[in-house]
């Protein structure tokens, strides 16, 4: 189990590595979404805005309409930010659960592939 | 129409998972079944042999992926032991003649390469999410999609030739053909069938992710076993003439002597369930209406060899590599772990696809086994290349597959004829993987192509 600061702090390292990327940036012209992230196991829940292709800070709480809504447990969320799983694995199986578009899947299964091509 | 020597009221040509799993609904339905075989064994594209050695090898189809529903309720239903595909450790990547090692979908020795395959990916899946899986020619901008093929797509889009060899090594594994021969709309309805061109060329989480204990054949030998003696082998099927209220089948059965005699079964109905370039051998008497015809003439299979080594043991494990491996270019560009869930054997099973394959046609069985084996050798250690058994599956050369995994569609073809694909014409009805509205290409596929011929012709015969 992941708590609030955990995964703050894995979003911030995600955040910077996603804001830094100039290939993802091309990737995600034109994807100006609100992201509501909710951890099925400790019912945090975090937004995340992206506009202009870069990533806002993660603001605890369901802040505003969301575009798409990511549920999978607070340990998966710092997972999928620390680089240490990939996402569209858990969208298959069932543990990453997307209320979104089939749009929306595809980008941030590419945004995870991309984000971490230069470990 | 010529006399028959048997009535049944429904003939299925075709004892692939498509025609057997038709047979066993239409059966269900309280109908006459016969369904006839050209080979000697069922499968169809799904082949598992046990080698002298002892090791079971799927020599054609033989993967379980997410959401391939009718699959995997088969499975379930007799109880078949599945296990996954191994995927632990890092693949190999051989980019101009440099092996690479990486982890994940997408190799990162070349990161902007890398970079540029995935946005082709996305842009691709995008674009896939737009066409219809069941009906890709009713796409607003079908013609135009149809008219060009996925290379030109690829070209026009991917800077790096590194990435634009990526993306024609993943084409060649999925589609046994190279970009250049597939309508672009072809290809992305067929990776909308899957879900995604991305859920196609995965592993873990994708269509390759789950494998069968004892091979993928087994299901299709229990459904022939359900249906007994309604299962004719060795009869292929030659003509069917056919009028409004039924057909005449004609198949070529062979006796013990090795003379072969034409067999007539008259039928009310008649589920063809192979690929559109194994029907179009067959004679139709009065002939098929044009588009069907003209369907099955340029829907040509994909050209694939499908080689195994084995091993005493899978010992790349042990090196830490995953058994995967891609390559830019040469004979095998896509290799998987493909031993027992138990690993009493190691085996490489890879791809050797498209112009390729057509291209060693003349090396034969050793030259293939040569330049195969020293590919391994340099992704995996100088062990690879000592097999203690290695065996290959052209299918291609299989005259009653004539290549695989699946027909690849030629431009222009699907938004001309695309209509003809199902359409029963007369008494005839069409299954087979290439028909199927989801995950076309495979087992999946040609299952629930299966159900919906099945389904037509109890309808049409009210019968259930």
């Amino acid at each position: 189990m992941a708590d609030v600061d955990e995964i703050t702090e894995a979003y911030a390292d995600w955040q910077v590595r996603c804001n830094g990327n100039r290939r993802l940036a091309k990737m995600l012209r034109g994807w100006d979404r609100v992201v509501h992230l909710v951890a099925s196991d400790t019912g945090d829940g975090f937004t995340v805005t992206v506009a202009g292709s870069v990533l806002a800070d993660l603001v605890p709480g369901l802040v505003g309409q969301p575009d798409l809504v990511v549920t999978a447990t607070s340990e998966d969320f710092a997972d999928l930010f620390w680089g240490d799983l990939n996402p569209s694995e858990k969208y298959v199986s069932g543990d990453i659960v997307l209320a979104g578009s089939s749009e929306d899947v595809l980008r941030l299964d590419a945004m995870s592939m991309v984000a971490f091509l230069d470990q | 129409m010529s006399t028959a020597d048997r009535t049944v009221d429904v003939v299925v040509a075709g004892a692939g998972y498509s025609g057997l799993h038709a047979a066993r609904h239409l059966v269900a339905a309280g109908l006459d079944v016969l369904v006839l075989e050209a080979r000697d064994r069922v499968g169809g594209r799904v082949w598992t042999e046990v080698t002298p050695g002892g090791a079971t090898v799927d020599q054609g189809g033989q993967w379980l992926g997410p959401t391939q529903d009718h699959l995997a309720a088969l499975a379930k239903e007799f109880d078949a032991p599945t296990f996954p595909t191994w995927v632990q450790g890092a693949n190999v990547e051989v980019r101009d003649g440099t092996r690479h090692e990486f982890h994940g979908l997408v190799p990162t020795s070349d990161a902007d390469a890398s970079a540029d395959a995935i946005a082709a990916l996305l842009d691709l899946d995008l674009l896939a999410q737009e066409v219809p899986a069941d009906e890709p020619w009713t796409h607003p901008d079908a013609v135009g999609l149809d008219q060009r093929t996925l290379a030109a797509w690829v070209d026009e889009n991917v800077e790096s030739r590194a990435a634009r060899d990526l993306i024609a090594t993943a084409v060649l594994a999925v589609y046994g053909a190279e970009p250049s021969e597939l309508s672009l709309l072809f290809a992305l309805g067929y990776a909308h069938g899957g879900g995604s061109m991305s859920a196609l060329i995965r592993t873990a989480g994708g269509a390759q992710e789950t494998r069968f204990t004892g091979g993928a054949q087994q299901l299709a030998l229990r459904l022939a076993g359900e249906l007994g003696d309604r299962v004719v082998l060795e009869a292929p099927v030659v003509g069917v003439d056919h009028g409004p209220r039924g057909a005449v089948v004609t198949a070529s059965r062979t006796a013990p002597d090795g003379s072969t005699s034409p067999w007539r079964v008259s039928a009310r109905r008649v589920v063809v369930a192979m690929p559109p370039a194994v029907q179009a051998r067959i004679a139709f008497d009065p002939p098929l209406p044009g588009a069907r015809d003209q369907l099955a003439q340029h829907a040509p299979m994909g050209s694939v060899t499908k080689i195994h080594a084995v091993y005493d043991r899978p010992f790349w494990r042990d090196e830490g590599l995953s058994g995967q491996l891609i390559a830019d270019t040469g004979t095998v560009r896509a290799v998987f772990d493909d031993s027992p869930d138990d690993a009493s054997h190691g085996i490489l099973m890879g791809f050797i696809a498209g112009s390729e394959d057509r291209r060693l046609e003349g090396v034969g069985p050793e030259g293939r086994r040569a330049l195969a084996l020293a590919e391994l050798a340099f992704g995996f250690g100088p062990r690879a290349a000592e097999p203690a058994e290695f065996v290959e599956q052209r299918w291609s050369a299989e005259p009653f597959s004539r290549g695989g995994p699946v027909a690849c569609f030629a431009p222009g073809l699907l938004t001309s004829c695309g209509e003809a694909l199902r359409a029963p014409v007369g008494p005839i009805h069409w299954a087979g993987t290439e028909t199927a509205t989801a995950w076309s290409g495979y087992i999946d596929g040609a299952l629930s192509s299966g159900v919906r011929a099945a389904d037509e012709v109890v309808s049409a015969l009210g019968a259930g």
